[in-house]
């Protein structure tokens, strides 16, 4: 069914729906309002595999070339080496032609700055008032530069992650990898990923012409095909990704998805056994986290929702690894971004340190029941809800960040609106299911009497 | 001044003005609509904002379901020609042709190499104007395809349609002045080919435009220096894109653009007896070449696309501009600067001529042109005035209204008209004597009474 209004243009950038809403004209006005806000400075260019991948990009090129910018061309690549390249080439930002974990049809803008992090709500707000404004630099003829096609892209990536972690050997044999790129970005990259760090590999969907075989987001009901490729080929591991890579879930050796949650605390548990650290992630990720901070004794700061806000404190504070529940792991030492290639990495060197498999690994987590759900509310009603239902559990532990959550020993409560839909979002996480459904149905009910 | 125009010409402006990728987005997306999609070529002459055009041609035809198929940098004649041998849907050119570097357009072509005529272009902004685009989903989408060969394909048709061997044989020294544009790879290459001595200039796609690319003899200045320092047998200046061809004597005069058409004309009616087309600002010496050859001459509105359809539709021996263009039909019904070189060069093999031989059998006349700059309402306002005074005095002359006004006298004739390409009006007149074509184009100039114009005289 084809969506009424698809077009979105907010503080996440600009996204929209191929040969409905998201047109060139308005994808070249973006590009200059963003090549305006840089100050002709020089952007990458990186793109998923979508079909609509080369006419968005192409609306993006003439757009930052006319006001003046120089542009780098990476083409297809996953997100994450767009930012590396960023910063490695000391570009004033770069622009990502992905929709991510949206389905085929979409596309979409996502906005890099020189520090490889995304745009910030603040400077997506001046963003946004140049592009209403439509006061665009206007580069002259001999001002306007050329676009540098630049194939580097992965080489640099796989530079970056082989320079800090080397092949792996599980129990003094190689390791087999099953793997689901979803004929998206990291299709190319992941491979050869693998192949450098010693794995066997087996792989579906690693064709990147963008027809994905399957919607693109790694959630356990779009890994059917990846765990009977692990089953099958007795893999020990296997991994999916998303249309730009910055995500990744992951399937045991007994073929069952272990929970995009899990990503994160496998990555955040390897590396703190190792050496101390600060963890950063949002307020809806899993509480798994702060369990395995307390055992290495270190500190765990939770942000709003939203990956910059992610990044950002963990520029501050200096974290030693950061991320989000939706399988999103960032660990600066290696790339200041959500990097699917780096958790791989990371995961494969925890099951080789330990020799042990990898359902073992996550047996070894805590375990908690997540529930998740989502209700119609028009963004100007989200202030009463959360009035009526901070006047409930006042007497209650409550974090006022992002929303209201609501910490119990043992479980925790997230309500907030959405930043890209009219609906609020309620998550709960308990050690049993019972509870965790007990109090997301207490939440809705009292919301349906409001 | 407006400096964007919309016209049979196709759509010009400067870019960091009125050039926008929005715009050219728009008629990109326009144009794939009009065509109801299917194969496009696009070429792009050297300018640097060229690759900022491109990208946003390749989008917008791209978004309305059009398989594009981009040539790369070359002139726009090799574009044109392509695409008929590959039943492509159309073709958009991407030049400012002959206007200074700052300027960029583009210029649409249909299925048969021929620009949009004046129907098809008011369609076209018909489409622009409503908005209304075609919108194709994500796998109706076609990839972008590259090709490289549209020179060398350009050069086999111009190989079948000279005498190659008896050029080649006179080893010709030949100086090119190619303005860093278009030609610049195709040229020195074509001539070498033909056995030339190639002494060229200009011919660097990386360099900017040395001086405006319009091969007018003020522009020719370098060349005629090359052609008298190298002692060659004549020297070629191109536009931006292979449209309009100047010409160098051996002696080292730089001959007006009006004369190239005139000295191809000569060639081909001497040949071959038959009709010569060409627009009413060009010179009066075709209509005596074409009597002393037997031939006739039809006359049709300026604009490309008028004379190629009119060569078409009566089965011309030629066509062509006083711009510097000719069409030959048999490479191509469209302005290549190329065969109007093959067929120089062919002449001059085969009957030993020095070029400035063939000059002399040119009728002498003398032409004013002037362009008198200002603002669209004033031009329009006094040329429609203009008009209504002809109508009640036509002064002794014969009047044509089909494009602006054109009076003819015996002694003379003046033509007064708003130009294609940018906001000014064109006054041209034309007189045996250097006086009388003075006279009339004074006249012209104060009847106008245009209180803004400023001269600017070519």
């Amino acid at each position: 069914m084809k969506p009424i209004r698809t077009l979105k243009i907010s503080i996440s950038g600009v996204r929209g729906v191929i040969g409905d809403s998201l047109s060139p004209t308005l994808l070249t006005r973006f590009a200059e309002s963003f090549g305006t806000y840089l100050n002709s400075g020089k952007i990458v260019v990186g793109r998923d595999t979508r079909t609509s991948g080369e006419m968005v990009k192409h609306a993006v090129f003439a757009g930052l070339l006319a006001t003046g910018c120089p542009v780098v061309d990476l083409d297809i690549c996953p997100v994450p080496t767009i930012q590396l390249m960023v910063r490695k080439l000391g570009a004033r930002g770069g622009i990502a032609i992905t929709a991510s974990h949206n389905p085929v049809e979409w596309n979409a803008l996502k906005l890099i700055r020189s520090d490889g992090c995304f745009l910030n709500s603040y400077q997506a707000e001046e963003l946004l008032s140049i592009y209403h404004q439509g006061d665009y630099r206007k580069a002259r003829n001999h001002e306007i530069k050329a676009v540098k096609k630049n194939s580097q892209g992965i080489p640099s990536h796989l530079e970056q992650i082989l320079k800090h972690y080397g092949p792996v050997l599980w129990k003094g044999r190689r390791l087999k990898v099953a793997i689901d790129c979803c004929n998206g970005a990291g299709s190319v990259m992941t491979p050869e990923l693998l192949q450098a760090l010693g794995c066997d590999v087996v792989s579906i969907n690693t064709t990147p012409d963008g027809i994905f075989p399957h919607p693109p987001e790694p959630v356990p009901q779009n890994l059917t095909d990846l765990c009977q490729l692990v089953k099958e080929s007795g893999a020990d591991v296997g991994f999916a990704q998303d249309a730009d890579a910055d995500r990744l879930a992951i399937v045991s050796e007994k073929g069952t998805p272990i929970g995009e949650d899990n990503t994160l605390a496998l990555a955040v548990k390897f590396l703190l056994r190792q050496e101390q650290g600060t963890v950063v992630t949002n307020l809806s990720t899993t509480q798994a986290i702060d369990d395995i901070a307390q055992v290495f004794n270190c500190r765990v700061i939770r942000t709003r929702i939203g990956e910059v806000n992610v990044t950002e404190t963990m520029k501050k504070e200096k974290a030693l690894i950061g991320g989000e529940g939706n399988g999103g792991v960032i660990f600066p030492r290696i790339n200041f971004a959500r990097d699917s290639m780096v958790g791989i990495t990371l995961v494969l060197h925890y099951m080789a340190l330990t020799a042990s498999p990898l359902s073992t690994l996550v047996e070894e987590l805590p375990r908690y029941y997540f529930v998740k759900h989502t209700l119609p509310c028009p963004s100007f009603r989200v202030r009463s809800f959360l009035n009526s239902l901070k006047e409930i559990y006042f007497r209650e532990k409550l974090d006022l960040t992002d929303g209201l959550k609501i910490l119990r020993p043992d479980s925790w409560a997230h309500i907030r609106s959405s930043n890209t839909e009219p609906i609020m979002r309620i998550v709960v996480e308990a050690r049993n299911e019972e509870t965790a459904q007990a109090w997301a149905r207490e939440i809705i009910a009292m919301m349906h009497d409001e | 001044m407006n400096l964007l125009k919309i016209s049979i010409s196709g759509v010009r402006g400067i870019v960091g003005a009125t050039f926008t990728p929005e715009l050219v987005v728009n008629f990109a997306q326009a144009f794939g609509t009009y065509l109801e999609s299917g194969k496009i070529l696009i070429c792009r002459d050297t300018r640097p904002s060229g690759a900022m055009v491109r990208s946003a041609v390749i989008s917008g035809l791209i978004s309305t379901g059009c398989e594009v198929v981009d040539l790369g940098i070359c002139p726009t004649p090799s574009m044109q020609l392509l695409l008929t041998n590959l039943n492509a849907r159309g073709g958009i050119a991407i030049s400012g042709g002959h206007n200074p570097e700052e300027w960029n357009a583009l210029k649409f072509v249909r299925e048969d190499g021929i620009y949009l005529n004046a129907l098809q272009a008011s369609e076209l902004l018909d489409v622009y104007h409503q908005g209304e685009f075609n919108k194709v989903p994500w796998n109706r989408l076609f990839k972008l395809r590259e090709r490289n060969d549209a020179i060398e394909h350009h050069l086999s048709k111009l190989r079948q349609n000279f005498e190659w061997e008896a050029i080649r044989k006179r080893r010709f020294r030949v100086a090119v002045d190619c303005c860093n544009g278009a030609c610049s790879e195709m040229t020195p290459r074509f001539l070498e080919e033909l056995g030339c001595n190639v002494v060229s200039i200009n011919d660097s796609v990386q360099e900017r435009f040395p001086h405006d690319p319009n091969p007018t003899p003020s522009n020719m200045q370098q060349l005629r220096a090359l052609v008298k320092a190298s002692r060659a047998d004549i020297g070629f200046a191109h536009d931006a894109d292979g449209e309009r061809l100047g010409i160098v004597t051996e002696q080292g005069t730089p001959l007006s653009e009006e004369w190239t058409l005139a000295i191809v004309t000569e060639i081909e009616l001497s040949k071959q007896p038959g009709v010569v087309v060409t627009n009413l600002s060009t010179t009066q010496a075709i209509d005596e070449i074409a009597l002393r050859h037997g031939g006739g001459v039809i006359r049709t509105p300026i604009g490309q696309a008028y004379v190629a359809e009119m060569v078409k539709e009566v089965g011309a021996v030629l066509g062509g501009e006083g711009s510097g263009g000719v069409i030959l039909p048999k490479t191509q019904f469209t302005h290549d600067s190329f065969a109007a070189i093959g067929s120089i060069l062919e002449f001059l093999a085969l009957h030993q001529n020095k070029v400035s031989e063939l000059v002399d059998r040119i009728p002498g006349f003398f032409m004013i042109k002037r362009n008198l700059a200002s603002s669209p309402s004033a031009i329009y306002a006094s040329i429609q005035e203009l008009r209504s005074s002809i109508e009640f005095d036509a002064k002794g002359s014969t009047v044509d209204l089909s494009d602006g006004i054109k009076l003819s006298w015996p002694d003379g004739w003046v033509h007064i008209r708003d130009s294609n390409t940018e906001s000014m009006i064109r006054v041209i007149a034309e007189a045996r004597e250097a006086a009388r074509a003075e006279a009339l184009a004074d006249w012209a100039q104060s009847t106008l009474r245009l209180e803004d114009a400023h001269l600017n005289d070519q």
